[in-house]
């Protein structure tokens, strides 16, 4: 009884200790939190380095750029999937990024839409997209695509704190709180919302609106073709939005303009010391980058991932 | 040994009364440091603007230092006001009929239902709003009354969350029905008032304290719940005008707006003075149903 009594007392005043000793340094487990648009590489990454060192354990979570940075900064993650650019407030926090592959946002509607046609034919312009993303609606289909039509625009919008979202505002000239819309929580959840809107319009990162092992669009959505000459029609050199290889190759070579084409990044607190990070993000950096192209994303060049290595040095 | 005994109990009796009022002194303290901490936290936001500017203006853009909460706050008012109406009646009724009328089974059935409806996690209950009540009332319900909406709105909220405060209601409701004294409602009888008569006279006056409690208790559930709203609710900063419109939560703001505390100014201290706001609304909703409770006891 009395023994019980003890071994209960001390199991209490100790309990504290237990919770702080599971988050502290364990050199086998490393957390990765962060941006929608680079976890189903990450998750990639994290599955293959697995198979070769069988000890580590990972603990990837997506909540959007923002809940990484925030994550890291407060010393809750590791690293911080991160798909933005750094603002100068953020800077002086004293964060390393590594750029490990490159992406982008695309402008996505509904299969349903029925000025899908036009769309596809005619595209929209930068200023047209802008027009509509900074107004959050109020603007008819027809208006832009040149015909008779009174369906009202809907936008929708990232509720998170996304980078997906920044990067897009960044393309019209913004910041993700400029754009007006509908907000709906993160990027799958937004995917669905636009699907399932008739008038609807939104934005999706590369790796949410094509699926990687087929190469097509994922069911229900489609892309609005970016018409970046304003001749009001999609030129053969402004249409590779039809499958994954296409848009990849797009992104790469520069026909599709950045931003939304941006470089996504892992992020630490300060140059990582604890071994197992550094030994994983090296193999991310060298051997894992094979996986990006099969994962839907464009590698990074050659040079640009050697002065990525170089900051771990 | 005796003595040895005696002094040994004494001990014992003496550690477990400190560890007693220890125990419950700390409970006492808890909302209290949530408060402080919570003004603390908030203190440069509150230290720049005058709370009433805050509150009252509905300017937000964070970019520009600009604060004003009154959106957000309208926003919950109306969707806990909403999921309210939605959803007491409904406990209030179906409590009386499972208290008073139904089989025995027929209430054990429902004791059931309520614990696997209180199980399930809040993003089950976001996500099925999402594939199931966004849809229908975007499509169906707001035609009928002759509005557009995406589905994503006010109304879509409410319904979520009047489901998901069903089970603490109902469950609460029950319990004081049935601790009402058989005696009260046989005397009620025998003086040749009706069953239903007896139902309104007797046990609805007779439990009121109770039924204000668990009602409270449904509301303030319902302020705070997070993420199944923001999944639902459409997260644009406005004051809806009606509920087919999309509102903007305090609790929402936090949840959404986590990952941008370290890059803008003043954020952090913006998103800790909503979490203040909600602590203040729970408190003042509890000395609004305590004042009640205490009206008709007097």
């Amino acid at each position: 009884m009395n023994l019980h009594k003890i071994i209960r007392t001390v199991f209490f005043i100790t309990m504290p200790l237990y919770f702080i000793s599971c988050n502290s340094a364990n050199d086998n487990s490393i957390s990765i939190s962060g941006a929608f648009a680079l976890y189903p590489l990450g998750i990639k990454w994290t599955e293959q380095y697995k198979k070769l060192h069988p000890t580590i354990r990972f603990n990837v979570s997506a909540g959007g750029a923002g809940k990484g940075l925030t994550d890291v900064i407060a010393g809750a993650a590791d690293i911080a999937m991160f798909s933005r650019e750094l603002t100068p407030e953020e800077t002086r926090k004293g964060v390393v990024l590594f750029a490990v592959a490159k992406d982008a946002v695309v402008p996505t509607f509904s299969t349903k839409n029925p000025y899908s046609n036009l769309i596809h034919h005619k595209g929209l312009t930068q200023d047209q997209l802008k027009a509509i993303y900074f107004s959050g609606g109020n603007i008819t289909w027809g208006s832009l695509l040149d015909t008779i039509g009174k369906d009202n625009i809907s936008v929708y919008t990232r509720s998170d704190a996304a980078g997906a979202a920044d990067t897009w505002a960044a393309y019209l000239g913004g910041k993700q709180s400029n754009i007006k819309g509908t907000g709906i929580y993160g990027d799958p959840g937004l995917a669905d919302a636009i699907a399932n809107s008739i008038f609807g319009i939104g934005f999706n990162n590369v790796a949410y609106v094509y699926d990687v092992n087929t190469g097509r669009k994922r069911p229900g959505i489609d892309v609005v073709p970016i018409d970046r000459n304003n001749n009001r029609m999609i030129d053969a050199d402004e249409n590779f939005y039809n499958n994954t290889d296409s848009i990849l190759a797009a992104i790469s070579d520069g026909r599709y303009p950045s931003p939304p084409a941006r470089n996504l990044y892992f992020l630490t607190k300060g140059k990582p010391t604890n071994t197992a990070i550094i030994s994983f993000l090296k193999w991310v950096l060298t051997d894992g980058q094979q996986y990006v192209k099969a994962a839907g994303y464009v590698p990074l060049p050659k040079e640009k991932i050697k002065e990525q290595i170089e900051q771990l040095n | 040994m005796t003595i040895l005994f005696t002094i040994r109990q004494k001990w014992v009796d003496r550690i477990s009364n400190g560890w007693l009022n220890a125990v419950t002194f700390f409970m006492l303290l808890l909302p209290l440091a949530i408060g402080l901490g919570l003004v603390i936290e908030s203190f440069p936001l509150l230290h720049k603007y005058a709370f009433t500017q805050l509150i009252g203006s509905s300017d937000w853009s964070p970019m520009d230092g600009k604060f004003g909460f009154y959106d957000f706050i309208v926003g919950s008012l109306w969707i806990t006001l909403l999921s309210f109406f939605l959803s007491a009646p409904v406990c209030l009724l179906t409590a009386i009929y499972l208290t008073q009328y139904a089989p025995g089974w027929l209430m054990k059935l429902m004791y059931f239902v309520i614990d696997v409806l209180a199980g399930i996690p809040s993003v089950v209950y976001g996500a099925w709003g999402v594939l199931v009540i966004v849809p229908l009332i975007g499509a169906y319900v707001a035609p009928i009354f002759g509005f557009a909406s995406t589905g994503y709105c006010l109304l879509s909220g409410g319904v979520v969350l009047a489901i998901m405060s069903v089970p603490y209601m109902l469950n609460m409701l029950m319990e004081v029905l049935l601790n009402i004294p058989v005696e009260l409602k046989e005397a009620s009888l025998s003086l040749g008032a009706t069953y239903w008569e007896t139902i309104k006279h007797v046990l609805l006056k007779q439990g009121k304290s109770g039924i204000i409690a668990a009602l409270n208790l449904g509301i303030s559930k319902a302020l705070g719940e997070t993420i199944a709203v923001l999944m639902v609710v459409g997260n644009v900063v406005q004051v809806p005008h009606n509920i087919f419109q999309a509102a903007y939560p305090l609790p929402a703001l936090i949840a959404n707006n986590y990952g941008d505390m370290m890059s803008i100014p003043m954020y952090a201290s913006a998103l800790m003075l909503s979490a203040l706001l909600l602590f203040i609304i729970i408190i003042l909703f509890n000395i609004l149903t305590n004042a009640l409770v205490y009206q008709r006891n007097k």
